[in-house]
């Protein structure tokens, strides 16, 4: 998906301080360039497999699908090093930085997994780096905040908001505004002004490759596929994949959280209208005096009112179906695949597998192919405060 | 050029209403109306505070352009300042039928602009001020030029609101100048404009000012409010 003059379709765009404007024209051209410099894509190939440890396995979950009578394929992302997807990201985005000269990185973090594949890219290629946190997130993902400060990072909370991800991304957007000369802003989802949502689709396409790839060897296409959106990066990366085989049913899940009343979830696609929110023109909940919602999920990772431009647009297109899932459900799907598979999903993935739990009857029989985009031990904090008895 | 800006409906409507008749008097030419947003990027801790306030206390574009209406006989230039997604979710023709013929003209915050035509596009019709900033390269400060608006807003510093600006920078100085070479149009500096001293320097480097940080902490102070702009009156 190439956007046109920074869109896709009527979403998409830059909608930010007039400071930042030459930056991202510095950053689109750099990305124009590294994209078709095979010296640096080699490099960046490299990194992937040795450092990252790609490709990662789709695995069939045999017991889970016996179980639920759905054949269920899990492609890998959580046994990436740093434990999910964002590390895709943030290997291309450095080497990047480092061609456009800039010896600073600063970053967003919701549950902290960017946050980590950040400060670990920061530590590899000696950039200085600091981490913008809710302070909520920092105390519910801890074992995320400790990493990053062994990996030299600088981690502010943000005491703005409701202190989660959508206040560290407007921290990490203000201090960008200030230090621009010498600072790359390492965005970890395909949000914010184009080229962001653009570059970091092109970064996580290697997912939805490789699981076509498999597919392919296998000599079918799963019926559908099936991942997690917040901001949407690790769905965009898995979508791409598939996205001309119009076989395959695309489904994006967002967290239905507590109740679908305002704040008691954050489904944008699924419950949000066109709105204009750091950066970009997308889908967006929010009141009707045009201010930003509260949101809420288990899920640091998902707790974010926006969500990325290409996702609307593939809304609005009818190429994706999107689709929520409660918190409750999601906290089901997390135990099910740990005691059935022996895998511990981060609870963001976990919003994927509980949709095709919940709809294993309409899935009967078919191949679904589910995006486990992160690994879970970041949220044993989290589960322990659950009664995972009653689920 | 003289301006301040305000929160609109801060602390409540009428006290906005009475603090924009002090900066009439004490004989601005301008005052700038923030319409508040919950997710204010280009502010710092005291607008963006000031304008969580106004949005929990209720206040809309709605009511922002109720008082307005009220102020119309004001002999001073008035200009909105808010974020784009307030002009774009209400609609840019409902926006448009707020405000026009009460306002001057719009700042918008986040609508760099390249993206001013995708407004107009979709039937706004305030006119939208320009940006030039630090950053700005000839090619930018020929696409701000290019406006029917009444001036320019130089961005003077890299930052949010309510951060200091080095008003006696040769970067500052060739800045403006360049833009002195690009257009006749009259350049306001904004952002870290914070008392008298600073004010006369704007003054030397352009045609005027906009104080926003300052005047908004004293917002809710009627007494340390007019201080203030006596102050800065001289």
């Amino acid at each position: 998906m190439e956007p046109v003059k920074g869109f896709y379709g009527e979403f998409g765009g830059q909608f930010i301080p007039e400071t930042l404007v030459p930056a991202l024209d510095e950053l689109e051209a750099a990305f124009e360039n590294f994209r078709r410099d095979d010296n640096m894509l080699r490099e960046l190939e490299l990194f992937l497999k040795n450092y990252a440890g790609r490709p990662t396995p789709v695995y069939f979950a045999r017991n889970l699908s016996r179980r639920y009578g759905v054949n269920i394929y899990l492609k890998r992302e959580d046994l990436l090093h740093t434990g999910a997807h964002k590390i895709n990201n943030t290997l291309g985005q450095a080497l990047l930085a480092r061609h456009m000269g800039k010896r600073r990185i600063i970053a967003e973090t919701g549950a902290g997994q960017h946050g980590v594949a950040t400060a670990t890219v920061a530590a590899l290629f000696g950039f200085e780096c600091t981490v913008y946190m809710g302070s909520v997130d920092v105390e519910r993902q801890m074992p995320n905040v400790k990493k990053m400060r062994l990996l030299g990072a600088n981690v502010v909370p943000v005491e703005d908001g409701l202190k989660t991800l959508k206040d560290a991304v407007s921290a990490a957007l203000k201090d960008w505004v200030a230090t621009v000369k010498t600072t790359h802003y390492l965005l970890g989802s395909v949000t914010g002004p184009h080229p962001f949502p653009h570059i970091v689709a092109c970064f996580q396409a290697v997912a939805g490759r490789e699981a076509r790839g498999y597919f392919e060897e296998l000599g079918f296409l799963p019926d559908a596929v099936v991942a997690c959106v917040g901001g949407g990066s690790n769905a965009m990366g898995i979508f791409q994949g598939f996205m001309d085989a119009k076989t395959v049913e695309l489904v994006g899940v967002e967290a239905g959280g507590i109740s679908m009343n305002q704040g008691g979830h954050s489904a944008t696609l699924t419950a949000g209208n066109r709105g204009i929110f750091q950066g970009t023109l997308s889908y967006l909940l929010q009141n009707e005096n045009c201010q930003v919602n509260d949101v809420h999920s288990v899920s640091a990772g998902l707790d974010y009112p926006g969500v990325g431009p290409q996702h609307a647009y593939l809304r609005d297109s009818g190429r994706v179906r999107y689709t929520s899932v409660s918190d409750r459900h999601a906290l089901r799907a997390f135990r099910d695949l740990t005691v059935n598979e022996g895998i511990i999903p981060a609870l963001e993935s976990s919003h994927a597998l509980a949709h095709v739990i919940e709809n294993a009857a309409s899935y009967g029989g078919k191949n679904v192919l589910v995006h486990l985009s992160g690994r879970g031990d970041k949220d044993l904090g989290i589960i322990e405060k659950q009664n995972m008895e009653d689920l | 050029m003289r301006g301040i800006y305000i929160v609109g409906g801060y602390p409540d409507r009428d006290a906005f209403r009475q603090r924009f008749a002090d900066v009439c008097e004490a004989g601005f030419d301008f005052v700038e109306i923030g319409i508040p947003f919950n997710d204010p990027l280009a502010d710092g801790p005291v607008i963006a505070g000031a304008q969580l306030e106004a949005v929990r206390a209720g206040i809309t574009a709605e009511t922002v352009a109720e008082d307005l209406r009220r102020l119309v006989n004001y002999p001073v230039r008035k200009y909105i300042m808010t974020y784009a997604n307030i002009v774009y979710s209400t609609g840019m023709r409902r926006f448009s039928d707020m405000f026009g013929g009460v306002v001057d003209g719009i700042i918008i915050a986040d609508l760099p602009n390249r993206m001013r035509d995708l407004f107009f596009g979709q039937g706004l019709c305030i006119p939208v001020i320009p940006f030039a900033t630090l950053e700005s390269r000839e090619s930018d400060i020929e696409a701000a030029a290019r406006s029917e608006a009444d001036f320019i807003y130089f961005v003077g510093l890299r930052g949010i609101t309510g951060s200091t600006a080095d008003f006696s920078s040769p970067e500052m100085k060739e800045k403006v100048a360049s833009i002195r070479r690009a257009t006749s149009k009259k350049i306001v500096i904004g952002f870290g404009v914070k008392g008298p001293a600073d004010a006369s320097s704007a003054l030397g480097l352009g045609d005027g000012y906009v104080i926003g940080t300052e005047a908004v902490r004293r917002q809710n102070d009627p007494v340390e409010f007019r201080k203030y702009l006596s102050v800065l009156a001289g």
